[in-house]
């Protein structure tokens, strides 16, 4: 580090050292005012966090239960208790082979995902980067992002039938358009002092897009691409109606018919917990992939 | 003694930097940013551009770097026109522009990547510039986990490692504390000598611009015009690492009070 010695010692009279004191111990002790459970922007503990997860769904479980008991019998079943969504969800994976419907819908995410990720990304990055490409295309996406996807069903029944490639195609659909404009946020939100060093530098253009922009911008790309994941779960349901035959959907959809509620909310948890497993892997990836990016923890 | 000679010498009959008539207008001409605006730049002198928010200063750094083009006048650089940006006028940015992605040493040999130095000079010399700016022991850190006065001698090693024969600084240190400030300022003054480059520096603080430079630049706003061009003759041609020296020289209450004079008479 830089040090600073002093040059010349000589005596300043308007400077007086002030003199150590003598123990530190007899100051009083400071005793901070009583914490109470609502205090602005503090964030507990993580022992304290995860204590109060459990509370919280414990309390949405409680709810649950409650209401199923309060329900007159006659319509219980309708709003089935926990242990009987719980004995619905064992009998699907081991009698019904669930497994292979839970398989199948992840198959059909996965795949739609990798191809809408792996247009719109580079699309998003490019627009986000080149005013001319975003003036290009952004008109036009801008509608898209206004049509809902449940409403390209009959257009995707007539060219696909009731076919994977449907639900593909519409697990597609709902997400690319969201996410290209997602990504062009992300790249046109990056420093301009990036950009600007390295043309100061003398990089060319495909070097800056390659070695500082695409960099620059991916953390906030792989934050979307996991916000937009939980969106194509959300449509997986709406995707598996068409022609059902298997997937999570489809079993939650034929359920529907013989008014199994217990199935329908065995589906729905289903979902829930692949969500939230598929958000726990995109974090994971992120920390691999960008460790220079992680939280600090204080 | 602490004091450093500064070099005059001049090489090549071009000078560095060659503003002629330079100006930029917005707004179709309603807004003059720059009005008419000449100098010559020195060969290895550091000038301070000093002036109100406002005033141009900026405008005429982004010029000089090929950021922005001026709407008249002309530009040369040794000579030769400017027609963009170029690694021959280095540039150290305000905001911290030390890439997060890499880590301080592969900030540093980013800038000889794109000069296309080979891996293993680039990694030698980028270690060596790390050493200048007292990093070599974070050569492995990312920027999150340094300071802002760090993370800007990172950016700073990482232009003077391409070696360009102008430095542009657009207010480098404005963002730093007072302490932090201060010994950037002197390390800014170390390498310069040793570095021996031309230098342009922003800046808004006139004890800043009395301590770094040889020469001021003083910008008038709206429109954007040299108002003065003073060489600060009382350092008797020679640099000062030491602000306590400077203090003691005959001349400089003289030339702050000036200064702030000149910066008042702006502002009202």
């Amino acid at each position: 580090m830089l040090e600073s010695t002093i040059v010349k010692s000589r005596v300043i009279p308007s400077i007086s050292l002030a003199a150590a004191s003598a123990s530190m111990d007899d100051a009083p002790l400071y005793i901070p005012p009583k914490e109470r459970f609502l205090e602005f922007r503090r964030q507990p503990s993580a022992r304290r966090a995860g204590l109060l997860a459990l509370i919280g769904a414990l309390a949405f479980f409680g709810v649950w239960e409650l209401g199923h008991y309060l329900t007159p019998v006659s319509a219980r079943k309708f709003l089935p208790s926990i242990q009987e969504v719980g004995s619905a969800l064992y009998v699907l994976f081991v009698e019904r082979n669930f497994a292979h419907d839970v398989y199948i819908s992840c198959w059909r995410i996965f795949i739609s995902f990798v191809a809408a990720a792996g247009i719109g990304v580079p699309i998003g990055i490019l627009m986000g980067s080149f005013g001319n490409i975003r003036a290009l295309f952004n008109p036009t996406l801008t509608a898209w992002r206004y049509l809902p996807a449940a409403s390209f069903i009959p257009l995707l029944l007539v060219w696909f039938g009731p076919t994977d490639q449907a639900k593909i195609a519409l697990l597609f659909m709902g997400v690319i358009f969201f996410l290209i404009s997602l990504v062009l946020d992300n790249t046109s939100a990056i420093q301009k002092e990036f950009v600007e060093a390295g043309l100061t530098m003398g990089a060319s253009r495909f070097q800056i897009l390659r070695g500082i922009v695409v960099p620059a911008a991916l953390p906030a790309v792989f934050d979307s691409m996991r916000n937009m994941i939980a969106v194509s779960w959300t449509y997986l349901v709406i995707a598996e109606i068409v022609g059902a035959q298997d997937g999570i959907g489809a079993v939650m959809m034929r359920a529907g018919r013989f008014l199994s509620v217990d199935v329908i909310m065995a589906g729905i948890l289903t979902i829930g917990a692949l969500g939230v497993a598929t958000d726990l892997v995109f974090r994971g990836i992120c920390l691999m992939l960008f460790p220079w990016n992680a939280e600090r923890r204080s | 003694m602490n004091v450093v000679v500064t070099g005059l010498s001049q090489t090549s009959s071009a000078p560095p930097l060659k503003s002629s008539r330079i100006s930029k207008e917005y707004l179709g001409g309603t807004f003059k940013a720059l009005d008419d605006v000449s100098f010559e730049l020195h060969e290895n002198q550091i000038t301070a551009f000093l002036g109100p928010s406002g005033c141009g200063k900026t405008t005429m750094l982004r010029i000089i770097a090929g950021l922005e083009y001026p709407t008249r006048g002309r530009l040369q650089v040794f000579g030769k026109n400017v027609d963009g940006p170029g690694p021959d006028r280095g540039m150290i940015f305000q905001a911290y522009t030390s890439f997060p992605w890499l880590t301080a040493l592969q900030n540093v040999e980013y800038g000889m990547k794109i000069l296309g130095v080979s891996a293993q000079e680039r990694r030698e010399r980028a270690m060596s510039f790390l050493k200048l700016v007292h990093l070599e022991k974070f050569s492995n850190s990312y920027p999150r986990s340094l300071s802002g006065g760090m993370k800007q001698r990172v950016a700073l090693a990482r232009t003077l490692a391409q070696n360009p024969a102008i430095l542009l600084m657009d207010e480098p240190f404005g963002a730093l504390d007072a302490q932090v400030r201060w010994e950037m300022q002197e390390l800014m003054i170390e390498l310069i000598e040793r570095e021996k480059k031309t230098v342009v520096a922003i800046t808004h603080d006139i004890e800043e611009a009395i301590y770094l430079a040889d020469r001021i630049i003083f910008f008038s706003r709206q429109p954007g015009r040299i108002k003065a061009d003073i060489p600060l003759t009382f350092k008797g041609g020679r640099r000062y690492k030491r602000k306590e020296e400077l203090l003691e020289l005959p001349g400089y209450a003289e030339l702050e009070r000036d200064l702030f004079a000149m910066m008042r008479e702006e502002i009202r």
